[in-house]
């Protein structure tokens, strides 16, 4: 993948502003793979790449449900990184490395969360004295601190999917027939939908929900059929 | 009346960054000091202090609805009421907020219009249905911050009778099925979409590995998850792909 310096300056800033938009700053789902990755493939000229990523990493997104402190894999900046690598690469082979490099910066992602709430820990019981007194300048600098460390840690994050991208092309693309990427494709695909599935079905439960989710389902299949 | 307007609109716009210093000791205790502190601002000198430090203390709730504890215990600070009974206040809302906002959005608001942009995707609706999504779902985001903040400042320490608010009760009964609903014709039409560009072999490898995804998922999802399965079969895919020249 070689990029033009203002494409990878326009991916490295939406990378960032989607991983704030995670948790810290504002939470409108920017964060969502669909938007990430249609605002990626915008950025690129590519928005159907954008899209196709952006429903493969949305459908693994409904494996999460971000209550207390559970730790989860970051999808945001991994949709930006996987739309950039799928777009130096054609059809299925795209889609499969794409995605591949994707789960890899989505993981690493996860890992900085946990890392940065650990180093705002530790910077907060530093400051339990001045918490308890009171004092309103410490309480912003405390908070502006983590919401500056946090978009630091965004941008890490999609450098490395970045790097990942560039680095993919030339280390698999080559190696890889065109029926090794397509099961590469399809393994990742398929765990989506199923993690989709399965999620989807955590939240619906076993009460009459689930017989909404039944008729959604036959609604969908029906409309699958008569379309083709 | 103009200054509250003024601290409010200071507290919500705050709000939007609640979790900015997100940590394990307070969780959202620091985001929820920082946004009620203009709130605490026309206290007397003696109390401003103490309000602001208990305003700081752990708290953990649903972001969105985290204003209707800032604005109840900033209420109350005003009313006069006793420390410990805000500290009570605080405590009993983390619960109730957290439930009630997972259930509405993360479980409800959120995946309903994620599956019917998914579904919209699919039917061909392009980049449009992402835009429609983003302006949608932040016009309820929105919406729920401002009441939440606004319902917190008006009823102080009887902020109970703000979560039984009727429209809550309702949106909670509608998102459920509504969600359910969405998603449910969502994934055939997503599943359709996707497989679009694989030949019919690959079609039925997708339907075995997806339907035994599933079953490891329902089997046994408390130790397997969406990411950790999908790199497992990626790098076994990966190992066939480069054997199978």
């Amino acid at each position: 993948m070689i990029l033009p310096i203002e494409l990878l300056i326009a991916l490295l800033v939406w990378g960032t502003l989607v991983g704030v938009d995670l948790v810290s700053l504002p939470q409108m789902m920017i964060a969502r793979p669909l938007v990430a990755g249609t605002v990626a493939g915008a950025i690129l000229g590519d928005i159907p790449t954008g899209l196709k990523l952006g429903v493969v990493f949305e459908l693994l997104q409904y494996d999460i449900l971000p209550v207390g402190a559970v730790r989860y894999p970051e999808y945001g900046p991994a949709t930006v990184a996987a739309v950039a690598t799928a777009h130096a690469s054609a059809g299925v082979l795209g889609l499969g490395l794409g995605a591949l490099v994707g789960l890899v910066t989505g993981l690493f992602g996860g890992v900085t969360i946990n890392v940065l709430r650990r180093v705002n820990s530790r910077i907060v019981h530093a400051a339990a004295a001045q918490l308890e007194s009171g004092d309103p300048s410490a309480l912003v600098r405390l908070h502006v601190g983590g919401l500056l460390r946090d978009a630091l840690r965004a941008a890490v994050v999609t450098v490395f999917g970045l790097v990942l991208a560039w680095l993919a092309r030339p280390l698999l693309g080559g190696v890889l027939s065109v029926r090794g990427a397509v099961l590469l494709a399809v393994a990742i695909v398929a765990t989506a939908l199923a993690a989709g599935a399965a999620g989807t079905l955590r939240l619906v439960g076993r009460g009459p929900n689930l017989a909404w989710f039944a008729a959604g389902l036959a609604g969908g299949i029906a409309a699958t059929i008569w379309l083709r | 009346m103009a200054t509250v307007k003024g601290a409010l609109a200071r507290a919500l716009l705050r709000l939007f960054a609640v979790q900015g210093s997100y940590n394990y000791e307070r969780m959202l205790g620091v985001g929820v000091g920082v946004a009620e502190e203009p709130l605490l601002r026309d206290l007397g000198d003696g109390k401003y202090r103490p309000a602001v430090a208990r305003g700081a203390r752990f708290f953990n709730a649903h972001p969105y609805l985290i204003g209707l504890a800032v604005g109840a215990a900033a209420r109350a600070e005003h009313d006069g009421a006793p420390p410990d009974q805000i500290e009570r206040l605080r405590e009993a809302l983390c619960g109730p907020l957290g439930s009630l906002g997972d259930r509405l959005v993360w479980a409800g608001w959120l995946p309903f219009l994620s599956g019917l942009t998914m579904a919209a995707i699919a039917l061909s609706a392009g980049w449009i249905a992402v835009g429609v999504f983003l302006i949608v779902y932040n016009i309820g985001h929105v919406a729920l911050r401002w009441w939440a903040l606004k319902a917190g400042w008006t009823h102080g320490t009887r902020v109970s009778v703000a979560l039984h608010h009727p429209v809550l009760q309702k949106a909670g009964a509608l998102l459920g099925p509504a969600m359910a609903f969405a998603v449910g014709a969502a994934l055939p039409l997503t599943a359709a979409y996707l497989s679009a560009p694989f030949d019919s072999w690959a079609r039925l490898a997708l339907a075995i590995v997806a339907a035994l995804s599933f079953l490891a998922f329902r089997l046994r999802g408390d130790r397997i998850n969406g990411l950790r399965l999908s790199l497992a079969l990626a790098a076994v895919a990966l190992v066939v792909g480069l054997i199978w020249q």
